[in-house]
């Protein structure tokens, strides 16, 4: 549900930008989407270009770049890919660990249409 | 972010499509490659769209996180202890509300932002306790924001060394993306909900600093136990603190206003200057 209003800051940073470099359209965004940061991304996805109808995202192609958390482990300080939360060390099975990263969610890039 | 220099400006270019037709509007025919610098020998407009990428590597919820830093900035400058209390539907964060306002109001100015998506239902409740309250009705809208927050501050103005409670949405997913500027965060569970709750709900167990497990006059009647369910949070989040209350029967009551009392005495923006 809050992916309705992520999407919704992201047209305003979008259209934001759009201005300040004067372009007309937007033709791609490029999105980056850790899996820890509470946001999935095809409903995000559905709600972007739901309200992205009559803004200047309208025509938009939009990438997904996903990213993994790491994490790294308490006990042996190994540092290993972190698919869930509650993952364990694969080397020495223990838990917890630090997670680093996986809470991404920015806007990386947009491609625009200069007038 | 341009890290050619590291001059914190982010890195922009044009990209020129070799493959773009012209249409100069015009009887000129000509050829030309697309190498540059190419020169032409009329004056002409192009129509095709030049395109250009810029780079941003901006946190979605950066405008959010900016107006909670002001929210913030707003409550130490006027020394008033915000906690935002977050849970699912019915886990009873009004009515702990209702008895804390009724204890402490004698000696604490306590003021409370509502959010709901409909109904000033809650408001009334929180008033006729005694504290002034500001409804939001968030609509569709799954929780509250920071921005709901500045707008409900400069209507509420609450008075200086006052606590200010704002009861967020009940909804345990959304609620935990959004900073609104509070110094503590505080989870209303109850023990008619699943021990499971935390580690369906990471984001918000990781996010709260105080765990309240309400209803515990009905913990002989339900299959919840307090230690599986605390052992569950604190594997998402070992600082975590837990309370286990009844606001009805008022059971345990006493350590939550204990706790308050200390939040207020640890804020920065209360206690000896």
């Amino acid at each position: 549900m809050h992916e309705f209003s992520l999407a919704g800051e992201v047209i305003k940073l979008a259209e934001y930008e759009a201005e300040k470099n004067k372009a007309r359209a937007v033709s791609e965004i490029t999105i980056e989407l850790g899996n820890f940061s509470g946001v999935e991304a095809e409903p995000f996805g559905s709600a972007l270009s739901l309200l992205s109808e009559g803004t200047i995202l309208e025509n938009a192609r939009l990438y997904i770049i996903r990213t993994t958390g790491k994490g790294i482990c308490h006990a042996c300080e190994r540092e290993f890919e972190m698919e869930q939360r509650f993952d364990t060390c694969p080397w020495c099975k223990s838990y917890p660990s630090e997670i680093k990263g996986g809470s991404e969610f920015r806007v990386v890039s947009l491609v625009v249409e200069e007038e | 972010m341009c890290e050619s220099c590291g001059c914190g400006k982010p890195d922009e270019y044009i990209i020129h499509d070799p493959n773009h037709t012209h249409n100069h509007g015009s009887d000129y025919n000509h050829e030309h490659d697309h190498t540059p610098p190419h020169k032409h020998d009329h004056p002409h407009e192009h129509d095709h769209p030049h395109k250009k990428v810029i780079d941003l590597n901006i946190d979605i919820l950066s405008q959010n996180n900016i107006t909670a830093g002001m929210n913030r900035r707003f409550f130490e400058g006027r020394k008033v202890l915000c906690l935002n209390m977050v849970s699912s539907p019915g886990s009873g964060k009004t009515t702990v509300l209702e008895k804390t306002i009724s204890h402490l109001i004698p000696s604490k100015k306590i003021f409370v932002i509502e959010g709901d998506q409909q109904t000033l239902l809650d408001a009334n409740r929180i008033e006729k306790a005694g504290a002034p309250a500001l409804q939001i009705n968030t609509g569709q809208g799954c929780h509250l924001d920071a921005r709901m927050i500045e707008s409900a501050l400069k209507k509420l103005d609450p008075d200086a060394n006052s606590i200010l409670f704002i009861e967020n949405v009940g909804n345990l997913v959304c609620p935990a993306m959004f900073d609104l500027g509070e110094y503590r965060r505080i989870l209303v569970a109850s023990v008619t909900e699943g021990i499971d709750k935390p580690l369906k709900y990471p984001n918000m167990f990781e996010t709260s600093h105080l765990c309240l497990i309400n209803k515990s006059d009905l913990l002989p009647h339900v299959d919840f136990t307090t230690d599986e369910f605390m052992k569950n949070a604190q594997l998402i989040n070992p600082h975590l603190e837990f309370i286990e209350l009844s606001a009805k029967t008022g059971e345990g009551m006493n350590l939550f206003f204990e706790w308050i009392l200390n939040q207020a005495d640890l804020f920065p923006g209360q206690g000896e200057i």
